[in-house]
């Protein structure tokens, strides 16, 4: 492992051991990933029983050289965004662990364990109230949001 | 006929003492202090036993070898163990001293309370590194060893009642009762002994000689795995805080320049510009500022300056507004005039932060074409023909200055909560006041 910088060496671990263990309905693009360390793609499969059941979402990872002690940028790319009270029809994810609640001790395997309980424990289908208002002044990367948490009850 | 035998038989002996004596064969050099402070030089073989030692420096001292007390860091030396096994540094002071008759057996008085901290294993004890950041001569940080005196009269003849059990004993005064040798000092009442390190990778010079104890930085003698690259490696760094989290030192440096880069670091009145734990926990802040020289030298002058601006700032000071200036200025409440002395002389207001004027600040427009040569040139024209000018016009166009600090702030995006990249105040950027429920439902966006 010589030569590598902390966050590769991190990196390269945790890919590892998604790869080996997956959290569940979740499958990491290993190819893309060892072509660069820096921006993965996560297929996900909504979880049975929920209301996401059967649908497919793509979660993007983007790391930056700081990581683990910055968090990583995550967002829902691809086609098909769920319709999560949570989640901005941008991609964006409204989710404190993504943003003042990171902790270096904290991974991608459990990101991935939360946004599955986040979309698992919803109700009702809908976007965010302020969904169409964000969007338009948002910045692309959703670290630079200052986010006010909605409840955490869904 | 008794002098002739007299003199044969001091010939004998000392041509038999020269044929016998010790050979000093790896000499040491050794400073022996004595309770009245005397200083003896003494070359020592490290083979020696304690015992050779007193018979050795006892005469010196005009003392038998009986009523000698040998002393070094904290414990009294026994006659049969070999002075190799202490590790004695060339330049060592061992302090030797008449032993007092006691006049009472006092009780060791070791704290029992339980500590959180990680206790010493004796079984390791080999293993056991501490660290430590040596200011002179070696400038870096080092391998030291602990050492131990009088929390009175700061004498070295000084004996423990008992081993230190963690980093708390080491660190906080008065947790490990002692006696000090020194007549003057403790008799009668308790004494306290006081722990201190020294660099092991120079040669002593002397008992003033003292470095910079870095607790957090261990030799990983559990194999713990670094919580940030997940890499077992063998020295680490463990944040103070309950679950004693552990990085690397590798990565210690990258979280402390990624917090650095982005002016997260926490000023705290009594410890200085630090950090917390990177997991967050409470209570966790380094509390020994010097650990951040494990840094490199230039991510260390960064820390250095902008813990002097920060501490200017908290303090009520000013930073000269000049580029490449920046220095940190206290100024007196009732004064408004402001002169750079220890930096780039520039004089200027502390209220606009613009060179200095009599009477009220101008409005934020005026300021840039003002004309301080006196010739009288069109302040338009003078305004167009300023080297600087695109990218001052680019900055005040594009910027705005935090409502406390006055940093000049760009707004990239998002939304109208600003948080201060330098005082980390919170504010509007269209009311360019401090950020409210009231922006937020009127404006939060838009």
């Amino acid at each position: 492992m010589a030569g590598k910088t902390p966050s590769e060496k991190r990196l390269h671990k945790e890919l590892i051991s998604l790869v080996k263990e997956p959290p569940p309905g979740m499958v990491v693009d290993v190819d893309q990933a060892e072509q660069n360390l820096n921006v993965w793609t996560i297929n996900m499969q909504g979880a049975e029983g929920t209301l996401y059941d059967g649908e497919q979402f793509q979660l993007q990872f983007k790391f930056g050289t700081s990581y683990p002690f910055e968090s990583p940028e995550v967002t829902f790319v691809g086609q098909n965004i769920p319709v999560h009270p949570h989640v901005y029809s941008n991609g964006h994810i409204c989710l404190s662990i993504l943003t003042d609640d990171w902790s270096p001790a904290l991974s991608v395997q459990s990101v991935c364990l939360s946004i599955i309980s986040m979309l698992s424990s919803c109700k009702e289908k809908k976007r965010p109230p302020d969904n169409s208002f964000y969007i338009k002044t948002c910045n692309k990367n959703p670290k630079k949001t200052k986010w006010w948490y909605h409840d955490d009850k869904v | 006929m008794m002098y002739m035998l007299d003199c044969l038989l001091n010939f004998i002996r000392r041509v038999l003492d020269t044929i016998f004596s010790r050979r000093i064969t790896n000499s040491l050099l050794i400073f022996v202090k004595t309770n009245t402070g005397t200083v003896v030089p003494v070359g020592l073989d490290p083979k020696w036993e304690v015992r050779d030692v007193k018979e050795f420096v006892a005469p010196k001292l005009g003392m038998t070898p009986e009523e000698l007390m040998i002393i070094f860091a904290g414990k009294e030396l026994q006659d049969s163990e070999l002075l190799e096994e202490y590790n004695l540094a060339e330049q060592t002071v061992l302090h030797a001293v008449k032993s007092r008759r006691r006049s009472f057996k006092r009780k060791p008085r070791v704290s029992t309370c339980i500590e959180e901290d990680e206790e010493f294993d004796d079984t390791k004890r080999a293993a056991v590194n501490f660290y430590v950041y040596c200011t002179s001569p070696c400038a870096n940080t080092t391998v030291g060893k602990i050492r131990v005196r009088c929390f009175k009269c700061k004498s070295g003849a000084f004996t423990v009642d008992g081993d230190p059990k963690n980093w708390n004993d080491v660190l906080k005064p008065k947790r490990i009762t002692g006696h000090c040798e020194i007549s003057q000092c403790t008799d009668g009442e308790v004494g306290w002994s006081e722990f201190y390190f020294k660099c092991s990778e120079h040669v002593t010079k002397g008992e003033n000689d003292e470095a910079v104890a870095l607790h957090l930085i261990r030799n990983n003698l559990h194999d713990i795995q670094c919580l940030a690259c997940t890499d077992v490696r063998s020295k680490v760094f463990v944040y103070p805080c309950d679950d004693g989290h552990v990085t690397c030192l590798e990565c210690f440096c990258e979280y402390a320049v990624s917090r650095l880069r982005e002016r997260r670091f926490v000023f705290d009145n009594n410890i200085g510009y630090t950090l917390p734990c990177p997991v967050g926990c409470p209570n966790s802040l380094i509390n020994q500022p010097y650990h951040f020289k494990v840094l490199s030298k230039d991510h260390f002058e960064m820390y250095e300056r902008f813990a002097t601006e920060e501490y200017v700032l908290k303090n009520g000071g000013v930073l000269c507004p000049q580029p490449n200036c920046g220095a940190g200025i206290l100024v007196d409440d009732d004064c408004d005039k402001v002169s750079c002395i220890n930096g780039c002389g520039y004089v200027f207001c502390k209220k606009c932060l613009q060179g200095y004027h009599i009477g009220e600040c101008l409005p934020k427009e005026e300021q840039l074409i003002i004309d301080i040569t006196g010739y009288s040139v069109d302040p338009k024209l003078v305004s167009q023909s300023k080297w600087d000018d695109a990218s001052k016009v680019k900055i005040k166009v594009s910027t705005k200055p935090c409502p406390k600090c006055r940093t000049a702030t760009e707004r990239d995006g998002g939304c109208m909560h600003m948080v201060c990249t330098r005082c980390s105040f919170p504010w509007c950027w269209l009311c360019q006041t401090e950020w409210t429920r009231e922006c937020m439902g009127s404006h939060w966006f838009s």
